[in-house]
């Protein structure tokens, strides 16, 4: 025993690195909904940017460690508190045998990250050992953490020597509005031009139907040229797709593969992490680039985070 | 070069890192594998007949369905389970199935709001074009019954029941029938 549940949270799963090469079978990317949170707590304990942490969903949670190691929580938590003593986010901090860890709620966004410094135990399978909730695949049992579990570690797996805490400009700033960036959408032109305009022009408010999955967009409905009998088609995390009922919806991590509504738009690669921290109530305006400055900006923010976290790939 | 390489039933799609490479080499590059295609022999493994249960508790859009084509439920029903499907993609989820009907109908559509949650081993139909939801997910196909049987098992070294091009067809069963076999072989 090395990591205890005593209270789990809303959704408490094993992520790190999607699963890749085999959305063709069928196979979602799953992985961290906000790989930068992730990648910034990896970072704090020593580890590889995608290794495997703990993700957890705007509730709080509480775990108890059975052995001596260190943690880092990166993302939406309001506070960290061992023992009942509060300490810093974005910071390595030491833990004994039998310290209490709680994790505060998220009163802004939605997801934290806690790593710890040794190698998280988790099902491997096709390459990976995210967790894919939909197929109850890979992390711990293929299923979110309930009360009672034990999350293993390999011990001595650890490279823990100093304290580090995340340079204060690279902390992402919490908030439930966001400027989100897409590309066009091959299906774009299914939406008559008055609805192309509120779409790339009026806010966007997330639904209650929100998950890893997908999240669901409310503003002026959107109206459809034609109705579109499109035949299924690839999808990825970030693409957005509208239903003929005119309310798109915004794909994450664990989404589909293929899908066979309109594909009106994509998030670029630099913006996708903050799809995880979306939440009900979150406010987006969407803004349309083209391709290339898509490249342009995804190619900045790689090397704004090279000084501090080396050679990374966001997802 | 690619990360994925995903077709959908009338298109394809490539995802590529953008840190490596920008998007006009993408697209230049595609474009000449595209033009250069690679031919292979597809494999067609045994046809296979799968029990359906058609009870309304599962059945969840016969209705919808059957006015769609201007039949009634139990001519819709008789109709579907003689019909004979070819498997032409795995996608969605995995294990989740896409067929072609071997007959041509009239275009049924998706749901105008897609569910939050169809059954594992729900069917859907949507015209030509039919399906096997492998897992509990969100759905927009309208349903036609629903099968016991298992589509994917991680547990085996091939997971997916199903294969491109292998022939499926359905075998009514009654709800008693489909709780048996749902159920698994007894102990």
């Amino acid at each position: 025993m090395t990591l205890t549940v005593i209270k789990p949270g809303l959704q408490t799963t094993l992520q790190g690195a999607p699963f890749s090469g085999h959305r063709h079978l069928g196979m979602p990317a799953a992985g961290a909904a906000d790989c930068l949170s992730l990648t910034l707590a990896n970072h704090l304990v020593g580890k590889a940017p995608d290794a495997i942490s703990l993700e957890l969903t705007l509730d709080d949670a509480k775990f108890r460690v059975e052995r001596p190691t260190g943690i880092a929580l990166t993302g939406a938590a309001t506070f960290l508190r061992i023992n009942g003593d509060n300490r810093s986010l974005h910071e390595l901090v030491h833990t004994q045998s039998g310290d209490e860890i709680h994790i505060g709620p998220a009163d802004k966004a939605c997801r934290s990250y806690l790593a710890i410094a040794e190698d998280i135990s988790a099902q491997s399978l096709l390459g990976g050992q995210s967790t894919y909730l939909g197929a109850g695949l890979g992390g711990f049992e293929g299923r979110a953490l309930q009360v009672g579990d034990s999350v293993q570690w390999i011990e001595g797996s650890a490279s823990v020597t100093t304290g580090k805490q995340t340079p204060d400009s690279l902390r992402p700033v919490l908030s439930d509005k966001h400027i989100i960036r897409v590309t066009a959408g091959p299906e774009i032109p299914a939406l008559n031009s008055y609805s192309q305009e509120i779409f790339f022009g009026r806010k966007w408010k997330v639904g209650m139907r929100a998950n890893r999955m997908g999240l669901s967009l409310q503003g002026v409905p959107l109206e459809q040229e034609t109705a579109l009998y499109m035949q299924s088609a690839p999808v990825f995390p970030g693409t957005i797709q509208c239903p003929p009922d005119g309310e798109p919806f915004l794909l994450g991590p664990d989404a589909q593969t293929t899908g066979g509504y309109p594909r009106i738009a994509h998030v670029i690669r630099a913006d996708r992490h903050l799809i995880g921290q979306l939440r009900p109530g979150s406010e987006i305006q969407f803004v349309k680039i083209t391709n290339e400055r898509a490249t342009k900006i995804y190619r900045q923010k790689l090397s704004l985070l090279a000084p501090w976290l080396g050679t990374i790939n966001l997802w | 070069m690619w990360q994925e390489v995903v077709s959908g039933l009338d298109s394809i799609a490539v995802q590529f890192d953008p840190a490596r490479i920008a998007p006009q080499e993408a697209i230049d590059l595609f474009r000449q594998q595209l033009q250069q295609p690679q031919t292979a022999t597809a494999t067609q493994t045994a046809p296979i007949t799968i029990p359906v249960c058609y009870d309304e508790a599962f059945a969840l859009d016969r209705n919808w369905i059957a006015e769609k084509m201007g039949l009634s439920v139990e001519a819709l029903l008789q109709w579907h389970s003689r019909q004979q499907f070819t498997v032409t993609m795995l996608g969605f989820m995995p294990g989740f199935t896409y067929l072609q009907c071997s007959e041509d109908i009239v275009e049924i559509g998706r749901l105008p709001k897609p569910r939050q949650k169809v059954a594992a081993g729900s069917i859907g139909i949507i015209g030509d074009q039919s399906c096997i939801y492998s897992f509990s997910s969100p759905g927009g196909w309208p349903i036609i019954g629903r099968t016991p049987i298992q589509t994917f098992d991680p547990g085996q070294d091939q997971p997916a029941l199903l294969s491109a091009n292998q022939l499926v067809s359905y075998q009514p069963i009654s709800r008693a029938e489909f709780d048996i076999i749902a159920k698994g072989p007894s102990a």
